[in-house]
């Protein structure tokens, strides 16, 4: 077990000590230990899949661990529910907000609150909602005004009042700024240190290291698993917090593996931009190398390859396809342009899980396949075999229901869909290894490289650095929306990670 | 099988077809086990049919199918839009109504331009349904709720509230029986075999499934959403209007309540077939035989001597049985 976090048992409100817990005997979280102080903002930090989430769930009440305990207090927990950890005083503001925008402000806050009577007194609950929301520094906010006619940011602050209404004394709060603009950020900051200071702790989990520095007093560092470090910000630089996040950070082993081809094949997009979420998007992607849009969470990554996809209806700029103008805001039209688009959510918006792996593969293809309109089985099953065998699928599941198939070899159905085809120029995948095993994630690597051998123009999304760098020709920065770096050749991983979570000084 | 035995369970077959076969499922194939339902159904409706006076004579096969005719065309189209995803129309019966209105209000221009005038009114109202569905993602119910108040509000502003008798008859030859079968048989068996076999080979039939499976992977797919579901739509609304075509001809005049249950009738005759509400899964033959077997099931009740609420007590509780045995094998093989 790693060493104990310090700060003496007495004025610990929460102590976690070596946490573990396995999915299908595959360990997420080893051994997690840390204390978290009365009234302390403490910060969990870790790359994708250290298991930042794993350990949140485990203590909201979400996921029972399987080793190790949770002390609060000095008493043992085994919180079974949410509503079980809010009992202890344990309050979760989770990544996608849990209010309703139809309700108001103090409904909203009443909502799902176990110390409630079943008769609710409803001016007591407004005095105290009211009471609350001043204290937190929102006395400009209206407990009657529905949560509709609020901002995103003033919908989190509500969710904070809210665990804070229902007497919570920790308040774990999992990406809260990931999609805020810097005032709503600076807003919620306040507001969290208001919490602070009337003695309530506070988890704070985020990408966003500057954030991390700025607002917590120490933070812990899990790495594959396990907790490496608990370290007071004051000490810390944002650099020092990659290489400890990163362990030996990896580098990149060799130079540009796609060269340009130089026949001038490209996809140029210029000034990108979706109300929001995207600005000023700028990139001339030439065929036969793989580009890799590096982001987290709100970045505009993801926002950058919805619009190419037509699936951003707002999105405005230029885009031209081997000099043909593509028409945004139309996934029908973009696809008819040569644009094959993997979604992160394969599920609902990828495949067509009810039906065959073969109808799966020949989806997007039948018109190809067809004569005046009229299928022809034969050819189509000739053609979803050759995809099959493409794709690493197994033949004789060629008939199966997507729905059977394991998350890996459901994403090669999905990628599968878009290869081969003399139509598509251009393949998009957001996240293209999500919840894909290890031999599947090389499996589909190998296929975009393959794709992009063939002279397709690959980009890609990912928060994944070792997908990022074992994949990308060109990696390109971004946070906020916004376009930080463009690297080629030679990258160090955790220059990367600073362009992904650090707000770069004095700009 | 006694006939007071045969009598008591009158009501009965389709429980008993549905309610044993949940649990075999689990263990068996989803196909198998539907098959297996299916199989106790029939069992027990044939059981009854044989007992029952006159049901296995050429006059009641007849009549079976020609009852069977009016209602089938119609859901022969619903078939396509429920695959589609887009559930149902609401607005079925009063379109049937205002294409009847049409077809007669015009017979003095001929059969043929009757004919004519008639399915391109019913498929331009129900294809511009179609197409408020498919670009612009409307609700499907609360879309044919509005038309069918507004096309039946059209259809009693047109005929005055009056029925609508037509000048001539020319539309006589559409009541005529070849090989004594009503002509609606024929055109049911057609329309049925047309649709199986776009549903089943044709580029469009093989979209309108992905599109009803899930739509939202179908647009980001890129495939031609709005064309497709109009199309779907434009073909229901032909079939509807050969259903309204049929009905004016059978009744020789047309009033506001021409179309009747029809709505309903033809949802059900989807529904028994096994077409899944939400869309994906379906086809047309097994529509057919879904119409085939209520109109049966009917025939026995009436051969039998219940009352026409037993009958209709009845359809109701197969559609509930089929319903519920669809949504279990769907809902256990997504788990």
């Amino acid at each position: 077990m790693s060493a104990p976090a310090t700060g003496g048992p007495l004025d610990a409100f929460l102590r976690v000590e070596g946490l573990a817990r396995s999915f299908n005997g595959v360990p997420a979280v080893r051994d997690v230990s840390f204390t978290v102080g009365a009234g302390e903002i403490h910060a969990l930090c870790g790359h994708n899949g250290a298991g930042k989430s794993t350990v949140v769930k485990m203590l909201s009440g979400q996921l029972a661990p399987d080793g190790g305990r949770v002390v609060v207090e000095g008493a043992v927990v085994e919180p079974n529910s949410r509503r079980a950890a809010q009992r202890m005083g344990v309050a979760l503001v989770d990544q996608e907000l849990s209010v309703v925008p139809a309700l108001t402000v103090l409904e909203n806050m009443l909502l799902g609150d176990v110390t409630a009577p079943f008769v609710n007194r409803r001016r007591a609950a407004a005095a105290r909602c009211r009471r609350i929301l001043d204290d937190m520094g929102l006395a400009h906010i209206d407990p009657d005004q529905p949560l509709a006619a609020l901002g995103i940011g003033e919908r989190q602050l509500v969710e904070i009042a809210k665990a804070l209404s229902q007497d919570a004394r920790l308040v774990i709060l999992d990406e809260p700024t990931a999609t805020l603009s810097d005032a709503e950020t600076e807003h919620v900051f306040a507001a969290i240190r208001r919490v602070a200071g009337m003695g309530c702790s506070v988890i704070f989990v985020s990408h966003r290291l500057s954030e991390v520095l700025e607002l917590c007093a120490s933070v812990t560092v899990l790495r594959d698993g396990r907790s490496v470090a608990t370290i007071p910000t004051e000490d810390l630089t944002v650099d020092e917090l990659i290489v400890r996040m990163l362990g030996s950070a990896p580098h990149r082993l060799s130079g540009t593996r796609g060269p340009d081809r130089g026949d001038g094949r490209a996809m140029r997009i210029e000034h990108l931009h979706v109300p929001g979420r995207l600005v000023d998007f700028t990139l001339t992607a030439t065929a036969g190398r793989v580009h890799a849009l590096a982001g987290q969470l709100g970045s505009g990554a993801s926002d950058a390859l919805r619009a190419l996809a037509g699936l951003q209806p707002q999105a405005t700029g230029t885009v031209e396809l081997n000099d043909r103008r593509v028409p945004l805001r139309h996934p029908a039209r973009a696809a008819r342009a040569g644009i094959a688009f993997v979604s992160n959510d394969r599920k609902s918006e990828g495949l067509f899980l009810g039906m065959s792996v073969e109808r799966n593969l020949l989806a997007t293809r039948l018109p190809g396949l067809a004569r005046a309109g009229v299928v022809r089985p034969r050819r189509e099953r000739r053609a979803a075999l050759s995809l099959a065998q493409r794709s690493g699928l197994p033949e004789y599941r060629l008939d199966a229901e997507v729905l059977a198939l394991s998350g890996g070899n459901q994403q090669k159905v999905f990628v599968g869909r878009c290869l081969g085809r003399d139509d598509v120029h251009v393949l998009l995948l957001d996240e293209p290894t999500r919840g894909v095993d290890v031999g599947g994630r090389a499996e589909i690597h190998r296929l975009l490289r393959e794709a992009a051998d063939r002279g397709l123009v690959v980009i890609f999304a990912s928060t994944e650095l070792d997908e990022l760098l074992e994949l990308g020709d060109v990696i390109i920065t971004m946070r906020d929306g916004q376009v930080v770096g463009r690297y080629e050749g030679e990258v160090d991983g955790a220059l990367l990670m600073r362009d992904m979570t650090h707000e770069a000084d004095g700009t | 099988m006694s006939t007071d035995n045969g009598r008591g369970t009158a009501t009965a077959p389709p429980v008993q077809g549905a309610g044993p076969h949940p649990s075999p499922s689990s263990a068996g194939r989803r196909p198998t086990a539907f098959a297996a339902g299916l199989a106790v159904l029939l069992l027990v409706l044939v059981a009854l049919a044989v007992t029952a006076p006159r049901f296995a004579t050429v006059d009641n096969v007849r009549a079976i199918l020609a009852s069977t005719a009016f209602v089938g065309i119609t859901a022969i189209g619903a078939t396509l839009v429920m695959i589609a995803g887009s559930v149902v129309s609401l607005a079925t019966a009063q379109t049937a109504t205002v294409v009847a209105m049409l077809f007669l209000a015009t017979q003095h221009l001929g059969l043929g331009t009757a004919t004519l005038v008639a399915v391109a009114a019913g498929v331009a109202v129900t294809a511009l349904q179609g197409a408020v569905v498919g670009y612009w993602n409307a609700n499907p119910i609360v879309l044919t709720i509005a038309a069918g108040f507004a096309i039946g509000g059209g259809a009693t502003w047109f005929s005055g509230g009056t029925p609508v008798y037509p000048r001539t008859s020319a539309f006589e030859v559409l009541n005529s029986t070849p090989l004594g079968l009503p002509l609606s048989v024929y055109v049911l068996l057609v329309t049925a075999a047309v649709a199986q076999w776009v549903l089943s080979r044709t580029t469009a039939g093989r979209q309108l499934y992905l599109i009803g499976e899930n739509r939202p992977a179908a647009t980001a797919a890129g495939l031609p959403v709005g064309r497709v579901t109009v199309l779907a739509w434009a073909f229901f609304g032909a079939c509807v209007a050969m259903t309204g075509i049929f009905l004016a001809s059978f009744n020789t005049s047309a009033t506001v309540t021409l179309g009747g249950t029809l709505t309903l009738d033809a949802i059900a005759a989807v529904l028994v077939g096994g077409t899944a509400i939400a869309g994906g899964h379906g086809s047309a033959l097994r529509t057919l035989g879904g119409a085939l077997l209520i109109s049966a099931i009917s025939d026995v009740l009436l051969l039998r001597g219940f009352s026409t609420g037993v009958q209709i007590l009845a359809k109701g509780v197969l559609v509930l049985a089929v319903v519920i045995t669809v949504h279990v094998r769907t809902t256990r093989s997504r788990r």
